[in-house]
């Protein structure tokens, strides 16, 4: 089955990973991780860690942003 | 039709703006700045100061986000004063508005040193957009840096310096950095943090006056002590004077800072305030505080606006605000008000890892976790619940903290 023909519950529930970058391209949305709620955070640094997988249905995180941390982490379907 | 103005378009007037047209689409919103550009990323622009982030993603709202709300949007337009009584707004090219409710939300200016030279070309305060492109200009070229201010924005100028690799000295009051929230265990871990991007903390130091060239550049900084200080770059972060000088006569009650309930009402009827300008009441403090972060700011503009479309108290702000320092290998976190309290847990894990409970009637109100934030979410849960945990800071303090691990909360 394609992607696109995903019930949207399947959709949400996708696994993200991010993804340490240099530099990012004018026209990509950036996030400070200050702008993150508690829950997106708590996400955000256990997938860090390597604790816990980040799915797209538990965060706010967009597909392709920059999330601001000790480094630029551009966030990614897996 | 009632008009709304909103004087300030920082992160808690636009916030306040987009509410505002959400809760009461027919209504007339005006919104004044005196910057020349609208909402941007406040808390990203040291980024761009370090060199590292271009400024298109900076930019948060263009002209269009306003037209596409109907939103009147006044660039460049500084408030000189406000009368309550007949309810007008004065700006400084002369024009009058007329307002139905109001909103204050234009936060504060970084206050300048008041010693010899604070205002010599190549000393630098941060605070707008513009402040960042200049540092960022200016730090491409300098050599030697002297920073002032050991606290949150401070340290946003040490990272400039090190990643625009200006050797630096930071020269703090007292023995170490953020003395009012860190022990001396603490500080150390972002002191070795600083000393890894090439800027030594100094102590027990500070700034008597700055020497300057035959062109008014700055060439040092002289301490208290009679140390001198070569630089031809420095940072002053010292703190924030609030944009309050045109309310002079508002009527508008003010103890550093404007005076607000939850609701973010003042004592002026129809007049709000929001953001970093407040002095608000904190229910889950008990009492009025103040708090300098983007999300409270957020969350404030909007409250505010929800308040003023209702015409009633209708919500509440209750938050527990975060402020990340993301300069180093490690990470920071403060929360809450970590300097309050009367009393405090602390420990240490290892060379980058701390973390430090501040709490008051034995509830949490605040704390700073340096290496590992995992337990974030937790301590501002227990936060917003209220619970009286300082007797099991036990618990609190192992390195995962397991709240099922707490006795059970006290029927009140
Ligand atoms: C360099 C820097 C780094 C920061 N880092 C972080 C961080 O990592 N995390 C975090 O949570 N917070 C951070 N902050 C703090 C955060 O940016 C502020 O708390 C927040 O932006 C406050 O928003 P505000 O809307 O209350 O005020 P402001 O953003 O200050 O907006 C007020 C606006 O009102 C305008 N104004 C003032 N007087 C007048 C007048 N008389 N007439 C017209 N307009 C007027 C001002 O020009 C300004 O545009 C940082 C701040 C700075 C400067």
């Amino acid at each position: 089955m394609a992607s696109s023909e995903l019930p949207s519950s399947e959709h949400a529930s996708r696994p993200l990973r991010l993804e340490c970058v240099e530099s990012i391209p004018a026209g990509t949305t950036t996030r400070h991780v200050d702008q993150l709620d508690t829950e997106t955070l708590d996400t955000f640094y256990a997938a860090l860690d390597g604790d816990r997988s980040l799915l797209e249905a538990d965060t706010d995180l967009e597909i392709g942003e920059v999330i601001v941390f000790t480094e630029y982490y551009r966030v990614d379907h897996v | 039709m009632t008009h709304y103005v909103i004087i300030g378009d920082g992160i808690s007037g636009s916030s306040a703006a987009e509410t505002l047209r959400e809760k009461d689409p027919e209504a007339k919103i005006t919104v004044i700045t005196d910057e020349g550009e609208p909402l941007y990323n406040r808390i990203l622009i040291k980024e761009h100061a370090k060199g590292k982030l271009p400024e298109a993603p900076i930019s948060i709202h263009d002209e269009g986000w306003y037209e596409e709300r109907d939103i009147d949007l006044s660039l460049n337009t500084h408030v000189t004063s406000v009368d309550t009584d007949a309810r007008i707004v004065h700006t400084h090219e002369g024009d009058e508005l007329e307002y139905d409710k109001l909103l204050v939300a234009t936060g504060g200016t970084p206050t300048q040193l008041p010693v010899d030279n604070s205002d010599a070309d190549g000393i630098h305060h941060f605070w707008t957009f513009q402040d960042a492109r200049a540092i960022r200009e200016h730090a491409d070229q300098a050599d030697k840096g002297v920073i002032v201010g050991a606290g949150l924005l401070g340290i946003d100028f040490a990272a400039v310096c090190g990643a625009q690799g200006i050797e630096a000295d930071y020269l703090m009051r007292g023995d170490r950095w953020w003395r009012y929230a860190l022990s001396a265990d603490g500080a150390e871990i972002m002191h070795e943090g600083m000393r890894d991007v090439g800027v030594e903390p100094v102590f027990d130091s500070g700034v008597d006056r700055f020497e300057t060239d035959d062109d008014g550049h700055v060439t040092a900084a002289v301490d208290p002590n009679g140390e001198r200080y070569d630089c031809d770059f420095a940072g002053v972060a010292i703190g924030l004077t609030f944009n309050t000088e045109y309310l002079q006569g508002a009527g508008l009650e003010e103890d550093n800072g404007i005076v607000v309930d939850e609701y973010m009402q003042t004592n002026v009827d129809d007049v709000y305030a929001a953001g970093d300008i407040t002095r608000f009441y904190d229910v889950l403090l008990g009492e009025q505080a103040q708090n300098g972060s983007w999300g409270s700011a957020k969350e404030q503009g909007r409250i505010a606006a929800v308040n003023m479309a209702a015409d009633e108290e209708a919500e509440a702000f209750e938050w527990v605000s975060s402020y990340s320092i993301t300069h180093f290998d490690f990470p920071f976190l403060s929360f809450g008000h970590p300097t309050l309290g009367d009393e405090h847990a602390e420990r240490k894990y290892s060379d980058t890892e701390w973390r430090r409970i501040a709490f008051k009637d034995g509830k949490i109100v605040g704390g700073v976790l340096i290496g590992d934030l995992s337990p974030q979410s937790k301590f501002k849960q227990l936060m917003r619940e209220q619970r009286e945990v300082a007797d099991q800071a036990e618990v609190l303090l192992e390195q995962e903290v397991d709240l099922d691990e707490l006795a059970a909360p006290q029927e009140q």
